[in-house]
């Protein structure tokens, strides 16, 4: 008995910690989605990512960062983004940026930089600039 | 013709890893005398094929031979000549045919030590064979680096054919590398360094197998693997090392580590073999943790392949897009069979080989080594929970989620404070069972220095507590080494300079001391990472031309734009000069930008970084246009001891390889030692005898 004592400890600790460590995870998850799939969604103070390209035309520079709209060819969703934009940002590029939706306006402070060159659609579809995605 | 002996040496490579697996197993079951003979000359057919189809890779490249489809794909007449070599290796097929060279090559090395009637030997080459049979089987199918151009584009290749016998069409120019793989002369070295690393840990992996088939008690497999599992281990420290470096000095975002799928890939084997390294110790010393060291070196084979699977499937983009080549479904199969096979054999084997000496205390070396276990297991699952859950959820739901960097950066700090603080006393603290006074007695002064030190970062300003934390652990743990350093160089007599009598000590239990370089190593590079974090400032400066601002302490005036054309790339950028806070002495000039590359959908952005003794000054463009330009610069301090704290790991690392045995103190071996050891050779060199 006295080996399977021994293991009991150890045994608790490691499910104390990985569910700490699952709870943590969940805490931190954050949603990608499309601009479709975000309009289909109520307002939330939820932290996600909206991923999608920069409609031509729409981009225009505000006090604090950037205002633009993002497609997925279906529906476009506006953006205000918070800070400067990535040095590679232009109108018809696909963008990811992350912060919270209130029905109405994605709230934007972060851009994300990929270690991709690439920018690849939901289906694994090489993201072509100036072409809209296939729905 | 080129793609016609580079596909027929394949083959070979191929033929040579089936007989390589063959001539093992016969050798191990019969251990007839000729046996051993054919298993070297089954090996060295391996080693030629794989040999014969990289040169003919690169005579392709350097050829610019664009009829194969590798080359029109991944280089270019433009390309220059050291990313033409590296183009070898830098693209999937390419990297494929690397890692059957490499495991040729080892395969070649460890096949030298199989002697006659080593049925242990024999084996575990037998399963390197096997391993062989799958990558050479991959290049030989789906992954044919000398596939033809059958369709060429303007620019690169529209289709290929596996049959190097179809009718090639040539293009007259080729697409070039990556633009990533291409912007830095980092990214030609990182990739075979961490190869070296995955593939040098497939050696303690098959004689670990080849001792639970044949049911070999003992710990021959370990001592026998041991320095493989350290010389790869310095390789994928190194790796990862030169990955942390080069995000830094090229991906313009300010920062060396993102906890990317790509990054977690490469360290999570590191994670596991660290534990395992040390466990090995407890086992080579103490007997114990036989059980787990067959666990955990069966986990860090295959995470390996995990993450070759994570970067070379396109998975990590879209759960859905690794189909696309059947490249990625080849590999889950077999990361699938190696999972399911090696823990198979581990279940119904396992009773045969191993048995667990009780450990005395948990107060002890073993206790700490246990703990430190049992903290890099917990870190490398945590890692791995956070890579693999967006896949799953992806796989299972359709909605793509994504682990933000906070769930890694909260798990890591608490998991990263309780390692140091296990490297600070685990070194010092005796086996089998430890006294409080003695462990105290050896960490008192250390501890004291630490706090000073920590004390020190306050009065300086530092607020942060993690920092302080991990300031206090890091000097700590040099601190105890240092101390432990000069108390057994003061007890060694003799009249040699002191210099003479550190390198004695230091050689004479090599083992021990790369260990405590490579802690050193980590402390700094620990030390470096809270620094660096708590205390960079990130600031945005507009500038006209001519115009100058200070920033952090620096001045920056931006002096003009510029565009350049390399052979290569447009590289298109500004020149900004870089002086003191006084806007009078210039330091030097800068010239952060974005290159260009032809063929590649997005450019790149690349930082400038000053180094400096106690901060980097780093200017990447963030945005702007001629007439005004937006900067972002970071100023990071004392950010190259984070590198050098690298170094030294790797350092550590390689001086423990350098080290001929660990073990040679008689009458410490565990008591449960038993069973027979290696079998003694019928010769001395086989190869002699021929």
């Amino acid at each position: 008995m006295g080996r399977h004592r021994r293991l009991l400890l150890p045994a608790v600790l490691l499910i104390v910690v990985l569910g700490l460590v699952t709870f943590l995870l969940l805490d931190n998850t954050v949603f990608f989605n499309t601009p479709t799939e975000l309009m289909d969604q109520p307002a939330s103070e939820e932290r996600q990512r909206l991923g999608g390209q920069v409609v031509a035309n729409s981009v225009a520079e505000t006090a604090g960062g950037v205002r633009f709209e993002v497609t997925d060819g279906r529906r476009t969703v506006a953006v205000m983004h918070t800070g400067a934009p990535q040095a590679l940002f232009q109108e018809g590029i696909g963008v990811v940026v992350e912060g919270t939706w209130d029905g109405s306006v994605f709230s934007s402070d972060a851009m994300l930089v990929k270690h991709d060159e690439q920018y690849r659609t939901s289906d694994g579809e090489e993201y072509v600039p100036g072409e809209p995605i296939a729905p | 013709m080129i793609a016609v002996i580079g596909l027929a040496a394949v083959f070979v490579a191929t033929a040579g890893a089936a007989l390589t697996a063959w001539r093992g197993w016969q050798a191990s079951a019969r251990g007839a005398t000729s046996s051993v003979l054919a298993l070297r000359n089954a090996v060295t057919l391996m080693l030629l094929g794989a040999l014969v189809a990289m040169v003919a890779l690169q005579l392709a490249i350097l050829s610019h031979d664009f009829s194969i489809a590798y080359v029109a794909r991944n280089t270019a007449t433009t390309t220059p000549f050291v990313f033409l070599l590296a183009s070898g290796w830098a693209a999937l097929e390419g990297s494929i045919v690397l890692w059957g060279l490499v495991l040729a090559g080892f395969a070649y090395v460890a096949v030298r030590r199989v002697e006659m009637g080593d049925g242990l030997g024999a084996l575990a080459l037998g399963i390197v064979g096997l391993v062989g049979v799958f990558w050479f089987g991959l290049m030989a199918t789906v992954a044919n680096p000398f596939a033809v151009c059958v369709d060429a584009a303007a620019v690169g290749c529209e289709a290929q054919a596996w049959s190097p016998f179809a009718g090639a069409v040539a293009a007259a120019e080729g697409l070039g590398p990556n633009p990533l793989l291409q912007n830095h002369i980092l990214m030609a070295v990182h990739p075979p360094m961490l190869y070296l690393g995955y593939v040098g840990l497939t050696m303690p992996f098959a004689f670990a197998l080849a001792a639970l088939l044949r049911g070999e008690r003992g710990k021959a497999w370990l001592d026998r693997t041991y320095r493989w599992s350290l010389i790869s281990w310095s390789f994928l420290t190194f790796g990862i090392l030169l990955g942390a470096w080069w995000s830094y000095e090229v991906l313009g975002w300010g920062g060396y580590w993102a906890w990317d799928p790509v990054e977690n890939a490469a360290v999570l084997p590191w994670l596991v073999a660290t534990a395992f390294i040390h466990s090995a110790v407890v086992q080579r010393r103490r007997g114990m943790l036989q059980a787990w060291n067959f666990a955990l070196v069966i986990s860090t084979f295959a995470l390996t392949i995990l993450g070759t699977f994570l970067t070379r499937s396109g998975v990590v983009a879209s759960v859905h897009s690794f189909t696309q080549s059947p490249v990625g479904p080849a590999l889950l199969g077999f990361l699938g069979v190696v999972v399911i096979g090696s823990f198979a054999i581990f279940a119904t084997r396992i009773h045969l080989v191993a048995s667990a000496p009780r450990l005395e205390s948990l107060a002890s070396r073993e206790g700490v080594f246990l703990a430190n276990n049992l903290l890099l297991t917990v870190f490398a699952l945590t890692v791995l929970l956070g890579t693999m859950y967006p896949l799953l959820v992806e796989g299972f739901s359709g909605r793509q989620v994504s682990v933000g960097r906070p769930f890694f950066d909260r798990v890591t700090l608490p998991i990263a404070f309780a390692l140091l603080l296990a490297m600070g006393v685990g070194p010092i603290t005796p086996y089998r069972k430890a006294r409080a006074t003695i462990v105290w007695n050896r960490i008192r002064t250390p501890l004291r220095v630490a706090l000073v030190a920590g004390a020190v970062f306050v009065v300086w300003g530092v607020r942060s507590v993690p920092t302080v934390v991990v300031v206090i652990l890091g000097v700590f743990v040099i601190g105890v080494i240092v101390r432990e350093f000069t108390r057994q160089l003061g007890r060694m007599s003799g009249d040699r300079s002191r210099m003479e009598r550190a390198g004695t000590l230091l050689r004479r239990d090599a083992g021990f001391w790369g260990g405590q370089i490579a802690h050193i190593g980590f402390a700094l590079a620990a030390i470096a990472i809270a620094t660096t974090t708590a205390l960079a400032v990130r600031t945005e400066v507009r500038l006209q031309p001519g115009e100058a601002e200070v920033v952090s302490g620096y001045c920056l005036e931006y002096l003009e734009p510029f565009v350049r054309d390399e052979p290569n790339r447009r590289v298109e950028g500004a020149r900004v000069l870089l002086l003191d806070a006084s806007c009078t002495d210039a330091f030097r000039l800068i010239e952060p930008r974005i290159n260009r590359y032809p063929g590649a959908t997005q450019p790149v952005v690349t930082p400038e970084v000053r180094t400096g003794l106690f901060e980097d000054v780093y200017v990447s463009l963030a945005g702007g246009n001629a007439d005004q330009l937006v900067l972002d610069v970071f100023v990071f301090p004392g950010m190259w001891l984070l590198w050098f704290g690298g170094l030294i790991v790797t350092a550590g690392g390689l001086w423990s390889f350098g080290a001929r045995t660990l073990v040679r103190r008689n009458g410490d071996e565990g008591a449960a030692i038993t069973g027979d050891e290696r079998p003694r050779p019928v010769t001395v060199h086989g190869d002699r005898d021929g």
